[in-house]
């Protein structure tokens, strides 16, 4: 248990945070350079202002018409990706042993918060796994990885859930939810779940698009 | 419902009347033993005013015997100059007594050196605790 805890704790996170980011950097370069390939005009008309605007408008819940077709969707979507966010980031446990490791320290979610908030997110997940199986139009789009992502999102939150209340087993629940997030950060770069790194982009680039159309002037 | 008389049960009233009283003295006793011996059954740090987590049980003497610790300063220790001295204890103070007395310290930090003695020296001897729910233990009666 010492021996595997110290290599879980110490070596494997290092090396999930740096392949995240060298992942993520490679990701983003890689795609910039197919972008002005396939493109070579895209960066001279991306827009700030229309880029921020276009982001802005779909990270408010129901701005766009496509959310205000699918109500139930819209709503468990926005919980779920706020819940995923703001858990790991603001977990009283997680910023304790940040502190223990660097000093460092930040504003923590009462426990009972989050525990709800862990909820929410194992929730969503099942509600996701449910549309893929039972709705024909999505399942028509699902490969076998869509599931495996799906729960390689959820493990670190049932793990997390089932060590802070103690249940039995909760010993290994709680090295395999340290693994588990470390598998995540890993699979961010190099799945669908890159749609993080590109979200940015892909509204600046559809903002741009849009708003610089729309507003030029017609000769 | 059956009454025995004194003759049935060969006790007399009054004898029985001693029972409790007795038993009031060997719980006395036990108490005071108790206390005498020094164990406190957790960890309770009186910085920690609503506690977020269940309590540590700590069996001071028992833990300190198991794990041959005869130091007393390896725990309460003293400082002076940023360098530990070796012929000096802090023993009879809580370490939030020192580690939440400066203005920029908050809880989490006092957990931190909690943490770092406990967990540390555990991890450094390959023995004891060194899960959250391994020492904030649940229901632990
Ligand atoms: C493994 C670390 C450790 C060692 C070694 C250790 N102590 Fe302690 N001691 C503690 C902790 C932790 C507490 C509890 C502090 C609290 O609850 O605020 C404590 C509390 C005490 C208390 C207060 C008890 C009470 O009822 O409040 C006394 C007295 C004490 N220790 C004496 C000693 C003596 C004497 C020695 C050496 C023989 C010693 N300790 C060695 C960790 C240690
Ligand atoms: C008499 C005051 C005093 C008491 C009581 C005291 N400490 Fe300390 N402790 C210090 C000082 C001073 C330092 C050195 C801080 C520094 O180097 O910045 C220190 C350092 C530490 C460190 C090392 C921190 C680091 O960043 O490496 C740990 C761990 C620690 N103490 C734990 C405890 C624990 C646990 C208790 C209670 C059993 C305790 N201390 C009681 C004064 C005290
Ligand atoms: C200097 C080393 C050291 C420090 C400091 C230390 N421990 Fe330990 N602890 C040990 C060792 C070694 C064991 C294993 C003893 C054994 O079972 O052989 C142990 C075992 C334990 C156990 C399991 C006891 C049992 O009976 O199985 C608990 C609980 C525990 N420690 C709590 C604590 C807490 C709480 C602190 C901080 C206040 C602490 N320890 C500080 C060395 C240490
Ligand atoms: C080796 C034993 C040990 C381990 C492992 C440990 N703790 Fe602690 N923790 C302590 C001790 C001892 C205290 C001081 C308790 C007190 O004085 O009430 C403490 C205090 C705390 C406190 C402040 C008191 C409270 O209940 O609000 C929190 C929060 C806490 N720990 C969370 C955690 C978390 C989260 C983990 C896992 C990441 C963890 N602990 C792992 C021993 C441990």
């Amino acid at each position: 248990m010492h021996a595997i805890y110290e290599i879980v704790s110490g070596p494997m996170v290092w090396l999930a945070a740096i392949i995240f980011i060298l992942g993520s950097l490679y990701r983003l370069i890689f795609m910039g350079r197919l972008a002005a390939k396939k493109d070579p005009m895209v960066f001279s008309y991306l827009s700030v202002y229309y880029s921020l605007r276009s982001i802005f408008h779909w990270i408010i819940p129901f701005a766009s018409v496509n959310m205000r077709k699918h109500p139930i969707m819209t709503v468990v979507a926005f919980a779920f990706h706020i819940c995923l966010f703001a858990v790991p980031i603001f977990l009283c446990a997680h910023i304790i042993l940040i502190n223990e490791a660097w000093q460092v320290k930040w504003w923590y979610l009462p426990n009972p918060i989050a525990d709800v908030m862990t909820l929410i997110v194992i929730g969503a997940c099942i509600f996701f796994l449910g549309r893929r199986l039972l709705l024909r139009e999505v399942r028509y789009l699902t490969t076998f990885s869509d599931f495996l992502i799906l729960a390689g999102v959820a493990a670190p939150f049932v793990t997390g859930f089932w060590s802070y209340h103690q249940y039995p087993g909760h010993e290994t629940a709680a090295i395999l939810h340290i693994i588990s997030g470390e598998i995540i950060l890993v699979m961010i770069p190099f799945t669908r779940l890159s749609h993080m790194l590109f979200f940015p982009f892909l509204r600046g680039y559809a903002g741009s698009e849009f708003g610089a159309v729309r507003n030029a002037v017609d000769w | 419902m059956v009454v025995y008389s004194e003759k049935e049960t060969g006790v007399e009233t009054k004898h029985l009347l001693m029972l409790p009283a007795i038993g009031l003295v060997i719980l006395a006793l036990s108490v005071i033993a108790a206390y005498s011996q020094g164990d406190i059954p957790f960890v309770k740090d009186s910085a920690f005013e609503n506690p977020r987590r269940p309590p540590v049980a700590f069996y001071h003497d028992e833990h300190n015997e198991k794990a041959g610790l005869l130091e007393c300063n390896g725990c309460h220790h003293v400082y002076e100059n940023g360098k530990k001295l070796e012929s000096s204890a802090s023993v009879g103070m809580e370490c939030s007594q020192c580690h939440l007395a400066s203005e920029n310290n908050s809880a989490i930090d006092l957990i931190r050196v909690y943490h770092l003695q406990c967990r540390g020296c555990h991890l450094k001897k390959n023995a004891g605790p060194i899960l959250c729910g391994q020492c904030h233990q649940k229901n632990d009666n």
